[in-house]
């Protein structure tokens, strides 16, 4: 039977229940995006799937994240085409991770499939007031959020972690505080080493026990995670990538005079966490550690300082976010599970997963272009 | 009758005799690791072929009878610095590769 390719455009109506993710369900009192600039960004995804093993006939499949909806981040018109023979959007998942799944049957044909999105972002930014005033109110942590204080496979919250923890935050009780002291150790011992590839796996424990606190944006994250876990504190690594310019760094994310960026590595982890009454406040400790390291930078320098206070509780809005699953089982089920993270395209072949961190062997390509 | 039989020695001699290993792989933490451990097994000199489960953390091996098991958890190690443990190994009939 011959294919027909397919072309499926949605509107922001029907977007809203295909990427049915909403921070804010999760994050009832959070501070809506305010203030700062509205931005939006035209992206391209181009998948053309090769068989890794050689030549032949090869089934494929594909899971693709998807941003999800929230008061900073929106996708406004999402439209795909390709020749696949399946393909669902779905958030059937332990995290409720949005994710575009395409399927082909085993056949010589190229394995195509194109996804244009129109994203909408915000800055986004918690004032530190109504942080600090939540926080010494001591609120219960709702039971939704609960999930975020428990470990994971690669968030532990025992052992050194805990050890690490409890000396950064003994005799503070104030949440908020005990967030300080450890976004302040965080940001001071780690380092961003360039030869890890990708983001990094993200092994807290392994971090921590190992005592080499180099890593990328994945592995500094997830220690900052672990160890407000460990603290008590909910909190969560949240996959995504950069769109285009930063307005504070070159390091930080960069386009050309038309706007345009290869974004096709420019995954990106930063992370959240919960402080009741305040709702899920952004940070990005990994970021401090590349622009120390892209502008050669002690951390004790200004410039460093000044972005480190900015990321306690902020996120500028080059970027946009896909989920903060970790450890989770894709659906429909992969030959391979559970997957440590869903921040690149995940894709099997046979029964063999494609290496993400090698789009041009996958593969895959990712343009962004800011609209103005 | 001796014919029959004489070609059955002929076959099992060029097949060679096989066995399946299932081995216990510590230290694979995302599904890029199956990779690596399932090519490094495959490279081996008398490996016929490799499945490796994330899930499970075990690999399945089919290999030639006269190969050093050792042989398979070094291919392990050299993959990513993973620790094998063999579980069990097994004859299996030859097959057609």
């Amino acid at each position: 039977m011959q294919r027909r390719d397919f072309i499926i455009s949605l509107s922001l109506g029907a977007l809203a229940t295909l990427l049915p993710l909403d921070a804010n369900e999760t994050a009832p009192s959070d501070i809506k995006a305010k203030g700062g600039a509205t931005r939006r960004f035209h992206v391209v995804y181009d998948f053309d799937l090769h068989n890794p093993e050689g030549k032949g006939p090869f089934p494929a499949r594909l899971w693709n994240p998807m941003p999800y909806n929230a008061p900073w981040q929106n996708v406004r018109i999402l439209h795909f085409d390709g020749n696949q023979d399946l393909w669902n959007l779905n958030d059937d998942n332990a995290y409720d991770v949005p994710i575009l799944y395409a399927q082909w049957r085993k056949g010589n044909i190229p394995k195509k499939l194109r996804i244009e999105m129109e994203i909408e972002t915000k800055e986004r930014s918690v004032p530190l007031k109504l942080i600090e005033e939540a926080s010494k109110r001591h609120l219960p942590v709702p039971p939704s959020v609960r999930r975020f204080l428990e470990p994971t496979e690669h968030i532990p919250t025992d052992g050194k972690i805990k050890a690490k923890a409890e000396e950064l935050t003994h005799g503070i009780d104030d949440r908020f505080k005990k967030v300080k002291k450890i976004y302040d150790w965080v940001t001071e011992v780690t380092f961003r080493d360039p030869k890890v590839i990708g983001c990094g796996i993200g092994h807290a424990g392994k971090m921590m026990d190992s005592g080499y606190f180099g890593g990328k944006c994945t592995d500094i994250s997830s220690l900052f995670v672990a160890l407000l876990r460990a603290a008590g504190i909910p909190a969560r690594e949240v996959f995504g990538i950069r769109l285009g310019k930063s307005h504070f760094s070159k390091a930080l994310g960069k386009a050309d005079k038309e706007g345009v960026a290869d974004i096709t590595t420019w995954q990106h982890c930063r992370a959240e966490y919960y402080i009741p009454g305040a709702g899920w406040i952004p940070s990005d400790p990994a970021d401090i550690t590349k622009l120390e390291l892209v502008e050669d930078r002690k951390y004790d320098d200004p410039r460093v300082q000044e972005l480190k206070r900015r990321y306690l509780h902020s996120w500028e809005m080059n970027w946009v976010g896909f989920n903060w699953g970790r450890d989770f089982v894709l659906s429909p089920k992969p030959e391979q599970y559970p997957i440590n993270m869903l921040g690149y395209p995940y894709a099997e072949v046979e029964d063999e997963p494609l290496d993400y961190y090698l789009p041009e062997t996958f593969k895959y390509h990712i343009v962004s272009r800011e609209i103005r | 009758m001796k014919r029959i039989l004489g070609i059955g020695l002929m076959l099992s001699l060029s097949l060679g005799a096989e066995k399946i290993a299932v081995i216990e792989i510590k230290g694979m933490s995302c599904p890029l690791c199956t990779v690596a451990v399932k090519r490094s097994l495959q490279k081996t000199p008398g490996v016929f072929k490799a499945k490796v489960k994330l899930n499970t953390r075990r690999a399945t091996v089919r290999f030639q009878d006269d190969l050093n098991t050792s042989k398979l958890l070094e291919a392990i190690r050299a993959a990513g610095g993973y620790e094998g443990k063999i579980l069990s190994v097994t004859p299996s009939a030859p097959q057609k590769h």
